[in-house]
């Protein structure tokens, strides 16, 4: 019984660093229908930031975070007013060689700049270490994420659904034209999401740093994973992601913990086998 | 997905009565860049085979992707498969005669794609998409466990396939590899040309464009699909099999999502839905990547990077696409 | 006819260096892509060794080609090999990180007339695939067979081990299971996972519940030792007292500074450490530091390419700059030296090289930055795996 506990707790830190990382993709890919695969690029370059923040400027680990989301939407508005808006609309493998694009050219700045080793963001003295559950000990920081992924959820669900802000970002999804004639700037409207969906990449890719290191590989090395996540909970869908993670976590979970020499095959064989269940993710809409 | 970026230009050259000269005349420019290549860089045969064998995927990935509209990052499960199926006869059973090792990748290739249609088939965009890299991720493992068979990720050697016709080995300078592997590509092009344009070509781009109104006509959409899918991965069998032949020797790689992922980046860069596009793409995609990485092989990734955004925004269309455009335009004026 | 002048064409481009000055060496290596930070140790220790003894051996300079293939890729890995030989003229081929990338390249090796050098490439099978092979790394046997010794010899009776899924894993828990049950102790339970895991707690969880007093462990050098190190921790593996052993993949010196206090006090063996106390070590480091530009970045391959070029030297001089695979192989055979690692030798039976396997201990230098302490010395160790392959 202890060990069902011990490796649920597992699966839903899992799900939920899942979550925090890949919930960014989901809002670009699903309101803003850009098959967005340079999401690990714009995590890593959150996470770059952080680390050098961290280290080099000897910021604290709060100050380090917000310093890297903003940084990292700093460094995405050139990206996004240049090279993004020109691939709104367009056929999803002219978004697919654009964003692959991107992520090739990230990774090679990020190896010419800080090198091929990995870098570690200094996680502050409450975070680090193991605290005691009374059936077993888990690491601090995965508690934090998982405190990270219920804000971030509550946070995204409030800002779409129950916002003026929202309403216009739905409106402008579903109908770009009719929304324009009704007075939504729906050219703000999409800069303002692209940037809150890129700041949401750096913030999980900081916050999940302690289970996918930064490194300048990471954009390629995790893409898979988030494109399969978001997929599988229905892009667009917070509640769907959200289920989706802590889904597939606890399949990637269980599946290690009991057969990890079939661990992947367990894993895919379940994606295909909801897919195919629910071919619009868990909560996505049909289109 | 990728339905209004497809360029058509076969389907115009059947609305002439000149297909067949433009056919030959297509043929003739790959005779001649054939051997171009042959005579200009005899050192360099081993990497032009090599863009033969991954012409061939990309033709394969051409073939659903543009022709029937089904986005797939998994391809190189097909392509692998075709590798692994003549690799393994060659190396296990002793089948080591290079046609029969082509003939045996087909159909490895055509059996993996019946499996993979079957379950891509079941979904459609982003769920494909995902379903597709799921059979790819599976194939990986599969091929990694049975290492008894496929010699895990050492990699499958002793490979060692005899003369072609008993007359021409395949040595150091692969030689007899290039011209196995354009003969291999001018037949299968030519093959395809007369598929895409049959009554069954037509059908399938009549489901990509509108798979509801061909069921209202009476056809069957999935059984199409599947067809083209077991056909598409007898291409991409050849090409594996021809890898495996030329590099003797056959690795993890060959099915991974990476090669995938780079196959539909070069089919896109030269322009999904036209079988020339495909072959440009791979041509100029892979001659590119030799090209700057030998030159600095630590940072050319964001050359290469670059190259990609820069078609996107100047050539959307793909480079033939796009060129096909800029020609018609030219003629309308005139 | 035509075929006739294109094999004059490749014949000159093939014996033409054999008289013309300039030595090349084609070295193939991950240089770009996840495993970069291999290619460049790579590059570190050639150009380290180039810069001791210069880039002439007698009349003959050296020029180094280098060629990317960033994963494992064979196919690729024989095209490069190939247009190395033909096009660039070669005399020597060298590097390769991965085993496939090794293998692909050996039957090209006795048409070509080129020895093969591997500065890393861990399975012990290659060596066997042709003559021409040297190789002067170690393989994952040589590497990990020690560790049980090591077991043993503290008392440890019962051992998990944790392994990624693929061939050097494979290899490393064979090695360790083998010799352990040899010296009398037993394997609770063998785990394999994929070479993706990220979340390794469910392993940790497996473990602690398999009750076994040590966890021998192989995962590849990168991204995820730092997480399975981590998780090790985290879950309380550390506090219970359960030793975690591993050959040094897990701690090379470029990924120590991530890893941290968390892998302090933890024991692998190796064939070298960065911080190896010896003359020979203190002039290869300092120059393998200037030439990597980053100090952090050294790790165990610049060791092998260094130990490579010093073969390749070698054999430049025995053949005195004539193309002749076997005799420039035959000149290596036997040979010995004080690497920096510490003394070696080339097997001339196996070809493979000889050398001291240590006992490290991960801790904190005197300026603060974290060391493979060395602890105890095997010495002498030949390859096992081959021996136990037949």
């Amino acid at each position: 019984m202890q060990t069902v506990f011990s490796v649920g707790t597992d699966a839903l830190a899992y799900g939920m660093v899942l979550f925090v990382i890949s919930i960014g993709l989901s809002v670009t890919m699903g309101l803003m229908r850009v098959v967005n695969l340079a999401h690990g690029a714009f995590a890593m370059i959150g996470g770059y930031i952080a680390s050098y923040a961290a280290h080099m400027l000897g910021f604290g680990y709060a100050v380090a975070i917000l310093l890297a989301v903003a940084g990292t939407i700093l460094i995405s508005i050139p990206i996004e007013r240049f090279l993004f808006r020109r691939i709104y609309g367009a056929p999803e493998l002219t978004q697919v060689l654009m964003t692959i694009g991107i992520t090739f050219c990230v990774i090679g700045i990020a190896n010419y700049v800080f090198g091929p080793t990995l870098k570690t963001i200094p996680l502050p003295d409450m975070l680090r270490g193991p605290v005691d559950l009374g059936y077993r000990s888990i690491a601090a920081h995965k508690l934090f994420a998982i405190a990270c992924g219920v804000v971030v959820a509550g946070a995204l669900w409030f800002l779409i659904d129950r916002t003026a802000f929202g309403v216009k970002l739905r409106a402008s999804v579903d109908n770009a034209a009719m929304a324009g004639s009704l007075g939504v700037r729906t050219r703000i409207v999409y800069a303002v999401s692209s940037a809150v969906a890129v700041g949401l990449a750096a913030f999980g890719g900081i916050v999940g740093a302690e289970l996918l290191p930064i490194e300048p590989y990471y954009a390629l090395r995790y893409m898979v994973t988030f494109l399969v996540v978001v997929s599988v909970g229905g892009a667009g869908s917070i509640p769907g992601a959200l289920l989706a993670c802590l889904v597939l976590g606890a399949i990637d979970t269980t599946g290690r913990y009991l057969v990890p020499e079939y661990g992947e095959f367990f894993f895919y064989l379940a994606v295909i086998t909801i897919v195919c269940l629910f071919p619009n993710g868990l909560l996505g809409r049909k289109r | 997905m990728a339905a209004e970026q497809t360029i058509s230009p076969a389907s115009k050259a059947t609305s002439g009565p000149n297909w067949l000269l433009r056919d030959l005349a297509g043929l003739a420019v790959i005779l001649v860049l054939a051997g171009i290549g042959y005579l200009l860089f005899p050192n360099n045969l081993a990497l032009l085979t090599r863009i033969t064998a991954i012409a061939l995927l990309v033709l394969s990935l051409d073939l659903v992707t543009g022709y029937c509209g089904i986005a797939t990052l998994g391809h190189a499960a097909l392509f692998g498969a075709g590798a692994y199926a003549a690799g393994i006869a060659a190396a296990h059973f002793g089948i080591t005669d290079p046609i029969i090792m082509v003939v045996i990748g087909a159909i490895g290739g055509a059996a993996a794609g019946l499996l993979a249609g079957a379950i891509m088939l079941r979904g459609h965009g982003l769920a494909q998409l995902v379903l597709s890299i799921a059979i790819v991720y599976l194939f990986h493992e599969t091929a990694n466990k049975a290492s008894g068979w496929t010699g895990g990720s050492d990699g499958l050697a002793g490979i060692s396939p005899d003369p072609v016709f008993g007359l021409f080995g395949f040595d150091l300078w692969g030689r007899t590899a290039y011209v196995f592997g354009i003969v291999l590509l001018v037949l299968v092009f030519l093959l395809l040309r007369v598929l895409v344009r049959s009554p069954f070509g037509m059908l399938c781009r009549g489901i990509k464009e509108d798979p509801v109104r061909v069921s209202a006509m009476g056809a069957s959409v999935n059984a199409t699909l599947l067809r083209m899918y077991v056909i598409s991965g007898a291409v991409a069998g050849v090409g594996g099999a021809l890898n495996a032949i030329s590099t003797q020797v056959v690795g993890l790689d060959s099915l991974s999502f990476t090669t995938s992922a780079e196959a539909l980046v070069m089919l896109v860069l030269g322009g999904t839905g036209s079988l020339y596009g495909g072959l440009i793409g791979t041509l100029v995609f892979m001659w590119f990547e030799d090209f700057v990485s030998s030159i600095n092989p630590f940072h050319w990734l964001t050359i290469v990077g670059a190259l990609l955004i820069a078609v996107v925004l100047f050539a959307p269309s793909g480079l033939y696409g796009t060129a096909v455009q800029l020609l018609q335009r030219i003629r309308d004026k005139r | 006819m035509k075929t006739i002048l294109l094999s004059a064409v490749a014949a000159v481009a093939l014996c033409g260096s054999a008289y013309a000055d300039t030595i090349k060496i084609g070295v193939i290596g991950p240089f770009s892509g996840p495993f970069a930070i291999q290619g460049k140790n790579f590059k570190a220790g050639i150009d380290a060794y180039m810069a001791l003894n210069g880039n002439k051996v007698g009349d003959n300079d050296i020029e180094i080609i280098y060629r990317d293939v960033p994963q494992a890729d064979p196919a690729q890995s024989k095209a490069l090999g190939q247009e190395l030989v033909v096009k660039e003229g070669v005399q020597y081929l060298a590097g390769f990180y991965f085993t496939p990338d090794a293998m692909a390249v050996t039957p090209l090796l006795e048409q070509a007339n080129v020895p093969l050098v591997v500065m890393n490439a861990a399975t012990s099978a290659i060596v066997t695939k042709s003559p021409y092979v040297v190789r002067t790394s170690f393989t994952l046997w040589q590497t990990s067979a020690p560790m049980a010794k090591v077991a043993k010899e503290r008392g440890v009776k019962k051992v998990i081990t944790v392994v990624s899924d693929y061939g050097p894993g494979v290899d490393s828990e064979a090695a360790f299971t083998t010799t352990f049950k040899a010296e009398g102790g037993e394997i609770v339970d063998s785990i394999r996972m994929p070479l993706s895991t990220n979340d390794f707690s469910p392993i940790m969880q497996r473990v602690k519940d398999s009750g076994a007093d040590a966890v021998f462990a192989f995962l590849p050098s990168g991204p995820t030792t730092l997480g399975f190190v981590k998780a090790y921790n985290d879950n309380g593996l550390k506090d219970a007292g359960i030793q975690l052993l591993a050959p040094g993949d897990l701690t090379q010196e470029s990924d120590l500074p991530a890893l941290g206090d968390s892998a302090l006090g933890m024991l692998t063996t190796f064939h070298y450490a960065i911080s190896h106390d010896s003359p020979e070590n203190k002039i290869f480091v300092e120059a393998a530091r200037k030439a990597i530009g980053n100090p952090a970045e050294l790790s165990f391959p610049s060791v092998g390419a260094y130990d490579g070029m010093h073969v390749i030297y070698k054999m430049i001089e025995a053949t005195g700059g004539e193309q002749d695979a076997q005799k420039a192989v035959d000149a290596v055979k036997g040979m010995a030296w004080e690497s920096p690692r510490g003394p070696v030798s080339i097997d001339p039976e196996t070809r493979h090289i000889t050398q001291n396997i240590y006992l490290r201990e991960v801790a904190k230098a005197e300026d603060g930055s974290y060391i493979n302490k060395e602890i105890a010395t095997f010495e002498k160790q030949g390859d096992p795996g081959l021996a136990a392959a037949k």
